[in-house]
């Protein structure tokens, strides 16, 4: 790109003879001096992303990493503590549990969205009469509202009135505690989540399968290749990338899960659906234990950026295989 | 993939050719039957999942026109027998619904403003413009998108608490104010990136010849940047919208009065105070649901492409 023409485009020819005889640190100042007159209109571009970015961004993590390091700060007056938010972290049995529920959410949830995202996807690309109208219809539970979404399957799940007792009553069974049992509570979040989200990755998966060169497919399919085999060698080695893109962004949302257990069941049974995110939010404007809630964050930050770091090197290192 | 099949068959009937006629028939009337219930075992299934995914919503129509006590009933009661608006006179006449439904619509609409015209400025100068430190800065940036609301919730409170306490910008910048609501919720750089990538995609020619005319950036920004824009704003705003008005977390941490409640916070705060009216809950939630799906049958393409984009173009 050529630099902007300035008003003085055109020195006269002895400045010019001038220049020329520059010391290299003349020379280095005044490269400098122009190519900040030139970033000058940048500046005005960037100032106001980036001074939001600085305020609510950039200095709140800063801030929040130190400020896991004191206790206080909300309330009663701030004080060093060095480690101790940390190690009082690594030892709470309750964020222990508030962990291991969410990783056991993590790894049931993301597991039946894909299975299910990927089946239907499948169906819908191999039946296109109606795709539209089935895209449209899965999509739907993306508009309401995680806490929308919660509330409607009150209706559903509620112990009392929840349609599917009402149902098994009919039928003549016991009805099923689906929030104030322990299993139960944390699959029911499982259920509500994977029905909010499986429209976007039945979406997601179905533009990965359209990308799959359909000559590859018809060509095994001619060399006697049954469909699950055509499957497993071709559909799923292309979808590969997408597929840990998608881990990635999957992670990242349910590593936050949050919304639809305040409503459901607000951490319990017994911290049975207690997350890492609600320990968070307990400590912080609850209990006022804002040091723990810092060092937590500081913690789910520190994971999630592994976890992204970790699966962009996989990636990276997978293309440089195939290269 | 019906063509797929006929492919094959015709290069099977040519192996086949010393099979007799019938059993030639008989093989290929035995897989259209078992793509024919293959066909039907499929949309059943597709049918099934669309079942559940609408169901709830559908389900709710029936809570939200009867009254609380009635959907203890049993057997229960399906379609309500003595349909009811007590649920609906409550919700407007005892609750701030409407008071949380502007707050919402100012929420969500302040926080996509804000997100277009500082993130496409932002794009356009990663993009187009020279200065030190672009790369560095750029890269800096992108390392923050993965950052989860939820880890920086605590920091990001007390930020927007220690703002409200400075002189002049504190009145417009705190806790219980809209901008203290707004500008937090538009720090994500995943529109910087969305919109670098559509600038990138405009030819060179149309910029280099306004540059030679001697327009400015702003200029050339405002006169041929951003008209060329407009697709990829209208998909980047739906999607920032939707995300914005669904959220919970920041608006029920940073706005606790009713003047700044939105309705995700509000329509929760019905839940359980006391004793909790489900049949209100049940009308607002119908309420709240029934304008975005209207909107959003409007706008399907545009809905699903904001989607995809939020997700692809990172």
């Amino acid at each position: 790109m050529t630099p902007a023409p300035t008003s003085s485009a055109e020195p006269d020819p002895s400045e010019s003879w001038a220049e020329l005889t520059l010391s290299p640190l003349q020379y280095r100042r005044k490269a400098r001096r122009y190519r900040l007159r030139t970033a000058r209109p940048a500046l005005g571009f960037l100032a106001p992303y980036l001074t939001i970015w600085c305020t609510f961004l950039a200095f709140p993590v800063a801030w929040g990493i130190w400020l896991s390091f004191n206790t206080g700060g909300i309330l009663g007056p701030r004080e060093f503590v060095g480690l101790d938010n940390w190690t009082r972290g690594w030892r709470d049995t309750e964020l222990r549990e508030a962990v291991r529920n969410t990783s056991v959410y993590m790894v049931i949830a993301i597991t039946v969205v894909f299975g299910l995202a990927i089946f239907l996807a499948s169906l819908l690309n191999k039946y296109r009469r109606g795709g539209t109208f089935f895209k449209l219809a899965l999509y739907f539970p993306l508009l309401t509202p995680p806490i929308l979404a919660a509330m409607m399957w009150f209706f559903m799940v509620h112990f009392d009135f929840g349609i599917l007792n009402l149902v098994l009553r009919q039928m003549g069974q016991e009805s099923i505690n689906y929030l104030g049992e322990n299993p139960n509570a944390l699959l029911t979040i499982v259920a509500v989540e994977v029905w909010r989200g499986l429209g976007f990755w039945v979406l997601f998966f179905l533009a990965g399968i359209q990308a799959v060169p359909e000559e590859l497919l018809s060509a095994a399919k001619i060399d006697g290749a049954k469909a699950f085999r055509r499957f497993r060698k071709i559909t799923v080695p292309t979808l590969r990338p997408l597929l840990l893109f998608a881990l990635v962004v999957a992670i990242i949302f349910n590593a936050q899960l949050f919304d639809s257990v305040q409503v459901l069941t607000d951490g319990g049974p017994a911290l049975g659906t207690a997350t890492v995110v609600w320990f968070i939010f307990k400590r912080m404007f609850a209990f006022q234990d804002t040091g723990l809630a810092f060092a937590t964050s500081v913690g789910l930050l520190i994971v999630i950026l592994l976890a992204t770091l970790g699966s962009f090197w996989a990636l990276g290192k997978r293309q440089a295989l195939e290269a | 993939m019906t063509a797929g099949h006929a492919e094959v068959d015709a290069i099977d009937s040519e192996f086949e050719f010393e099979l007799d006629h019938i059993a030639v028939e008989q093989a290929a009337r035995r897989r259209r039957i078992t793509a024919g219930v293959r066909r039907f075992g499929a949309y059943a299934t597709l049918t099934l999942f669309v079942a559940i995914a609408v169901g709830p919503a559908i389900y709710l129509i029936s809570p939200a026109f009867r009254d609380s006590v009635s959907l203890f009933a049993y057997p229960p009661e399906w379609v309500p027998s003595d349909p009811t608006l007590e649920n609906y006179r409550f919700l407007f006449r005892n609750t701030e619904y409407v008071r949380w439904g502007i707050n919402t619509l100012i929420y969500a609409s302040g926080v996509t403003v804000v997100s277009l015209v500082t993130n496409t400025l932002a794009a356009y100068a990663f993009d187009r413009l020279r200065f030190p430190g672009r790369r560095v800065l750029f890269f800096v940036i992108l390392a923050t998108l993965m950052i989860p609301v939820a880890a920086v919730l605590a920091p990001t409170y007390l930020t927007v608490r220690t703002i409200g306490g400075w002189p002049l910008i504190g009145n417009y910048v705190d806790l219980d104010t809209f901008g203290g609501l707004i500008l937090p919720a538009a720090v994500s750089p995943l529109g910087v990136f969305m919109m670098r990538q559509f600038i990138e995609t405009l030819p060179d020619g149309l910029y280099e010849a306004a540059k030679l005319d001697g327009a400015s950036d702003w200029r050339i920004f405002r006169k041929i940047v951003l008209p060329l824009l407009k697709p990829a704003l209208v998909v980047l705003g739906i999607f920032v919208f939707m995300i914005t008005w669904s959220s919970y977390l920041w608006p029920l941490v940073v706005a606790t009065g009713d003047d700044h409640r939105v309705l995700t916070v509000g329509i929760q705060s019905l839940n359980g105070q006391f004793v909790t009216n489900w049949g209100v809950i049940g009308a607002a939630s119908l309420l709240t649901i029934v304008p975005v799906t209207i909107v959003f049958l409007f706008f399907q393409r545009w809905f699903v492409q904001a989607s995809m984009a939020g997700a692809l173009k990172q």
